[in-house]
């Protein structure tokens, strides 16, 4: 008798992660707070402005490194309703299209901060929080748990606490606080994820941010399925934020939402805020089936991507 | 290099597939893979540690490695519980430190800073790693008791068996591997594989420590029966829990890569795992046969005259 190979599957057994369409660059035109809003249209006309030159350069930057400039670029707009919620859908959105129109500037997608929290009974701040794994400092083998402050994550070794009496009853002298991978002279990050008041926890600005250039990223994954896809945008706005769909595509023709690498043209007011989201994005482990899939997709199109995701992003403060 | 830790499940009976889900949900948003031929075997989503520090050497040279560990639970059976953890060993393209994000971009690698010989380190991790260095065993061991601390589990188990700990190095070259017993429980592998290394190899060690500690596990309870220096009832009742709840679990090279099945093969020739099992299996089924005559003589012989 001639051998026989056999296979037999199991789809339980086998792992399964969904691929998400990818433009070359997602541009954060910009990102608006309560405290903006309440500064009125001019305050936005004059942010994109600022904004339009430089979304137009990434662009043709792009433009000109895919060939026959066919760059696949799109454009996002964040919202916050987490922090402070203000005003509706049906006022705010079409105060934002109209001031964008007149720099001329497209918004392809918008987007609501809350939905990085949470969106469709998936919470996206938990997916990440569980993914995060903590930048070791020297001499960390294992042996121990790694050293987590509850809602809290630095780049290096904080400093012990001052004031410990210690045997012999002298108290421990102030030791400073280390870089992990410093260069010289540390740089050292404490960063607050959330805070817990009366059991209801609230997600700190730079980790829900962290979720959204993930988002963009086009990295994450609930159960292996993409965990938002944008739903176009009906005939007009709600009244309530809840009624508006996590992000919704303004634009029919747009490109892809989620994108290869992300640019964010910001005010310098949140270089803070900004560095703060990467020393988390530098400890958040990205499944390793979805940045095989994205390494690939974009080798497909002789694309070379960086290989840290953190390289991926890039900023303009102005 | 890896460690593989094997133990019982804290539970009085065997669990379902459904709490094997739930024991084993490490991770929100991932999902724990179940395959159910030709056994149960649930493993939760591989989740990384970050370590900077000390590497084994034989020669006690000090090496720094920085980068991350993978590891996972799994559950065999509904019985025997496994924490695995593993690592690959690279050159670091430079002798510093880099931002933890470069060592994020390439999970379960650990980078070498500086130079290092393959041999040396292979050697110092089998024989006996510095306590201060790489600890792949308490990565292990706690992702071992993330599953026994379980609320899910009654913690009663029908009897007490020690965990056994296997630590394993695979090389590229020519085909070999040696296992090597060195305590009641700590065991080791060298493993010389033709070409890259591949996640099978780790299923293989996988294999290898469930099957040797089920082995371990049954000779423990055979000697604790002793078998002719007690009454034969008593002996029936120390053997009774093999019966119940290791007999069937052993199913040699169930999820091992074909590739890697010769590995499995030759320890099979020589020591002869299976074969031993099947005579420990034989006697602990002939004792039982046994007492089982005994006990119809006794109490239904009369009738059958």
């Amino acid at each position: 008798m001639t051998s026989v190979n056999a296979t037999f599957g199991e789809v339980t057994a086998e792992r399964r992660v969904a691929a998400t369409p990818l433009s070359h660059v997602s541009i954060e035109l910009g990102h608006l707070y309560m405290e903006d809003f309440e500064a009125g249209p001019e305050r936005l006309r004059e942010q994109f402005r600022r904004v339009a030159p430089w979304a137009g350069a990434v662009r043709s930057s792009w433009q000109n490194r895919v060939p026959g400039g066919r760059a696949r670029v799109s454009t996002c707009f964040l919202i916050d309703d987490y922090f402070s919620r203000f005003s509706t859908p049906a006022e705010l959105v079409p105060m934002v299209l109209d001031a964008a129109a007149e720099c001329d500037l497209t918004i392809d997608y918008l987007a609501r901060e809350s939905s990085c929290a949470e969106s469709n009974g998936i919470e996206l701040a938990r997916l990440v929080e569980g993914r995060l794994v903590n930048d070791p400092p020297p001499d960390t083998n294992g042996s121990r748990p790694p050293v987590k402050e509850s809602g809290w994550l630095c780049n290096g070794a904080r400093s012990p606490q001052v004031g410990t009496v210690q045997a012999m009853g002298r108290t421990s002298p102030w030791a400073p606080p280390l870089q992990n991978a410093k260069r010289g002279h540390s740089i050292f990050v404490d960063v607050e994820l959330w805070d817990e008041r009366g059991g209801r926890r609230t997600w700190s600005c730079p980790f829900l941010a962290a979720v959204w250039q993930l988002l963009r990223l086009g990295l994450l994954r609930a159960d292996g399925q993409v965990p938002l896809r944008p739903v176009p945008r009906g005939d007009g706005f709600p009244d309530d934020w809840e009624s508006l769909p996590a992000i919704v595509q303004l634009n029919p023709a747009a490109a892809p939402f989620s994108a290869y690498t992300t640019l964010s043209v910001l005010s310098p007011r949140f270089l803070p805020v900004e560095l703060a989201v990467r020393t988390i994005l530098s400890q958040v482990a990205v499944d390793a089936d979805v940045l095989r899939q994205v390494i690939a997709r974009s080798g497909g199109e002789d694309i070379q991507l960086e290989e840290e995701l953190v390289d991926r992003i890039s900023y303009v403060f102005t | 290099m890896g460690e593989v830790h094997t133990g019982l499940l804290q539970n009085s009976g065997e669990v379902p597939e459904s709490t094997c889900h739930e024991l084993l949900n490490l991770l929100s948003g991932e999902r724990v893979r179940v395959s159910r031929r030709p056994i149960v075997h649930a493993v939760s989503p591989d989740l990384l540690t970050g370590v900077d520090c000390r590497l084994p050497s034989a020669s006690r040279s000090r090496i720094r490695g920085a980068g991350t560990v993978l590891s996972r639970s799994s559950i065999t059976g509904g019985r025997v519980v496994q924490g695995s953890s593993h690592t690959r060993i690279e050159r670091a393209g430079s002798d510093r430190r880099q931002p933890w994000s470069h060592y994020l971009a390439r999970p379960g690698v650990v980078e070498v800073l500086g130079k290092v010989k393959a041999r040396d380190l292979a050697d110092g991790f089998a024989e006996e790693p510095p306590p201060d260095g790489l600890d792949l065993g308490a990565i292990s061991a706690r992702f071992m008791d993330v599953v026994q601390t379980s609320s899910l589990l009654d913690r009663r188990t029908p009897f007490k068996i020690a965990r056994t700990k296997l630590r394993w190095v695979a090389e590229p070259g020519e085909p070999a591997i040696t296992f090597t017993l060195r305590s009641d429980q700590m065991r080791t592998i060298r493993l010389v594989h033709q070409g890259e290394f591949t996640p099978g190899v780790v299923d293989l060690c996988e294999d290898l420590a469930l099957h040797d500690w089920l082995l371990t596990s049954l000779l423990v309870i055979i000697e604790r029966a002793r078998i002719g220096g007690t009454s034969a009832t008593e002996t029936a009742v120390k053997l009774a829990p093999a019966v119940d709840h290791l007999l069937h679990l052993w199913m040699p090279m169930a999820r091992v890569d074909d590739a890697l099945i010769p590995f499995w093969e030759s320890l099979d020739r020589r020591p002869g795992f299976t074969r031993q099992w099947q005579s420990m299996v034989d006697r602990v089924r002939d004792q039982l046969a046994v007492r089982t005559l005994a006990f119809l003589r006794e109490t239904g012989g009369g009738k059958a005259q």
